[in-house]
């Protein structure tokens, strides 16, 4: 009888055993799991909300496009408005997260000043703050401002919320850039503001992108503080889509959510592109 | 005056004294090596030159003009970093005409001096390369070409070939040093390696100690060290200690004495410090008395092939001596030998 040949050579540091596959498989699962559910509730073929569904149609589909387009009368406001109103509020904190995190970020890293630990702290602050608390917060400030804000009061509690993101990434790619870079610029005759312009800022790049991207992400998601600070005239997809989910809970909101969901998708693989391996920090 | 006159240029960060009680006087198209130890100050009075670092007293002038206070990039002053410092994002060409793009040069202008300065370090094909495509000695060439693109009144230095293997290390000094008295540019170069100092510079400042030890041409620092520092720090010397017993002649502690080239100045009676390069001492196996001959025991042989060091102990003193391969005795360890110190290679050392 031919005896087996056994590997029972030891696994070598990378390499992962059977086990240590199957477990990271079942965690991958689980945490797309919700998310394949709402796909798969998209298409449903019946009225309800049960799973799996008992037949499969392109009607919330449907329903969702003739609600983009001619919107009910009855619909507080329109999808296409708050899509609008989403994207301008995006697209506005990305543009200011930014212009404030890149400085921030060149001081963190260069400067030496009393308070700079402290500093650092406050930075992140938003991220452990809890967010019911920061939205009641921030709702007493606007509403004790003498004059009324609208759009702008949701960009600046967005920025407020992506600003450590940005800050975080644009600090990373700083950290690799070394002083001598900036001196060598200042030695061939730029000035010190030049210098940064002319290296330090594209040396950054990937960074400011990375930072740039999350802050539009950060704010076309951010349900709970926006939910404090809306009102009726500026209202975000996320917040027109909970407030159909309260009013009449039909398959329609998977379909927007799985439109939602797309589009973060791509802008995350596009960040990943941008920023080649290893370069995010979330 | 032409040329960078340094007057009692002083650095303190706090109360740590990183330089201090600097007198230089660099003449125009000279190439000056700041040596000294790790920590001796040598950076970052490269540094103050260069405007990166604030002097804390003093003054530098550049032909006549007082520059103790200009901004880095107002100063014209070309300067190759230690870790290069070339910009990742911009190609080698990019890189070169940076300096001209700043002062305002038009592109026809630029394009012929990158082509000028790349036919120069002989990297023509190499305009549109991004630097990180480059192997070390390339980008060291790049680095430099870069420095001198904008024509500055001074070329620094900051151990530029720290980075690069021994062999490629050795053809650019070379290179740089044909390069500089092509181009005669006064320039600074600091490094801690005294050979890279021997083999480049024309006037060598030993710095130690946070202040300047010696200025002096490679070989004068090499021959007649001013003190013990600089005749421990250049080369490899047997310095020992002996007393001076007055009529050219000193005392070693064991009893033996031997004539040296002593000033008058020094008493008889006083302590002092001998200084003998290994490569004058002659070893020999008779043990007959004559001048300056001590006897001792081999302790230890370091025989590398092309030389042989062999160190004697004669009553206390160790002294190594430095022959070649064709003068070799046949020595081992343990074995008695004469050794003979020429009177006119002792070096009495002030301290």
């Amino acid at each position: 009888m031919s005896q087996k040949i056994r590997r029972s050579q030891p696994l070598l540091p990378g390499e992962t055993g059977r086990f240590a596959a199957i477990l990271s498989g079942v965690i991958l699962f689980l945490a797309v799991t919700p998310i394949l559910t709402m796909i798969v509730m998209s298409f449903s073929g019946s009225a309800n909300l049960d799973f799996p569904p008992s037949s499969y149609s392109l009607q919330w589909y449907k329903a969702a496009w003739q609600t983009f387009v001619s919107p009910d009368e009855s619909d507080v406001l329109s999808l296409g408005k708050a899509m609008t109103t989403s994207l301008m509020v995006a697209c506005l904190t990305m543009i200011f997260a930014t212009l404030i995190a890149v400085p921030a970020s060149y001081a963190l890293t260069r400067c030496e000043f009393r308070g700079k630990a402290f500093a650092m702290q406050l930075m992140s602050l938003p991220l452990v703050f809890p967010m019911v608390v920061l939205g009641l917060a921030l709702l007493l400030v606007f509403d004790s401002l003498p004059f009324q804000l609208n759009t702008s009061r949701l960009v600046i509690a967005h920025v407020i919320l992506a600003l450590p993101f940005v800050i975080k990434n644009c600090t990373a790619s700083m950290m690799t850039i070394g002083s001598e870079v900036e001196e060598a610029a200042q030695m061939l005759g730029a000035s010190p503001t030049r210098a940064i312009v002319d290296v330090v800022v594209p040396l950054m790049k990937s960074g400011i992108l990375a930072g740039m991207l999350l802050a539009f992400i950060v704010s076309f998601n951010e349900f709970t503080v926006t939910y404090f600070l809306y009102n009726i005239d500026v209202m975000t997809v996320p917040i027109w889509m909970y407030s159909r989910t309260v009013s009449s809970l039909d398959p329609t909101v998977f379909s927007f959510a799985v439109l939602i969901v797309l589009i973060d998708f791509v802008l995350i693989w596009a960040l990943e592109k941008l920023v080649g391996e290893g370069g995010v920090s979330f | 005056m032409t040329g960078l006159i340094l007057e009692n240029v002083e650095k303190f960060y706090g109360s740590a004294c990183a330089v201090t009680d600097v007198n230089l006087h660099l003449p125009q198209g000279k190439l000056v090596c700041f040596l000294g130890p790790s920590g001796c100050g040598k950076t970052t009075l490269l540094r103050m030159i260069a405007g990166l670092e604030t002097i804390t007293s003093g003054e530098i002038r550049l032909d006549g003009e007082d520059v103790s206070h200009t901004p880095a990039h107002e100063r014209n002053f070309g300067m190759v970093f230690q870790s290069l410092a070339l910009f990742p994002h911009m190609t080698v060409g990019e890189n070169i005409a940076y300096p001209l793009k700043l002062r305002g040069v038009d592109k026809a202008a630029q394009k012929a001096r990158v082509t000028e300065l790349l036919a120069m370090i002989q990297l023509q094909q190499m305009v549109d390369r991004p630097v990180a495509k480059l192997s070390g000695g390339q980008r060291q060439r790049v680095a430099i070409a870069r420095a001198i693109a904008s024509h500055p009144k001074l070329l620094l230095l900051d151990e530029p070939l720290s980075a690069l293997d021994a062999k490629l290390r050795e053809s650019m000094q070379v290179e740089i040093r044909q390069l500089q008295k092509q181009l005669n540019i006064t320039t600074i170069l600091v490094t801690h390696d005294q050979r890279e100092a021997m083999t480049m510079a024309d006037i060598v400042v030993v710095l130690g100690e946070h202040r300047v030890q010696q200025v002096g041409t490679p070989i004068e620092i090499y021959r007649n060290p001013a003190n013990a520092f600089v005749a421990d720090f250049i080369g490899s010397g047997n310095i020992f200690a002996a007393k001076a017993l007055g009529g050219g002649r000193v005392q070693l502690p064991a009893g033996d004495a031997l004539d040296v080239p002593i000033s008058d100045t020094i008493k008889a009676g006083a302590e002092i410090r001998m200084l003998v390069r290994p490569e004058d001492l002659q070893l020999s196996r008779s043990d007959a008395a004559a001048v300056n001959r001590l006897n001792g025991t081999v302790t230890f042989i370091r025989d590398i092939g092309a030389t042989i060091e062999t160190t004697v102990d004669c009553g206390g003193v160790s002294l190594t001596a430095l022959s070649t391969p064709n003068q070799s005795l046949g020595l081992n360890v343990g074995h008695p030998v004469s050794v003979t110190i020429p009177a006119e290679a002792c070096r009495v050392l002030s301290a």
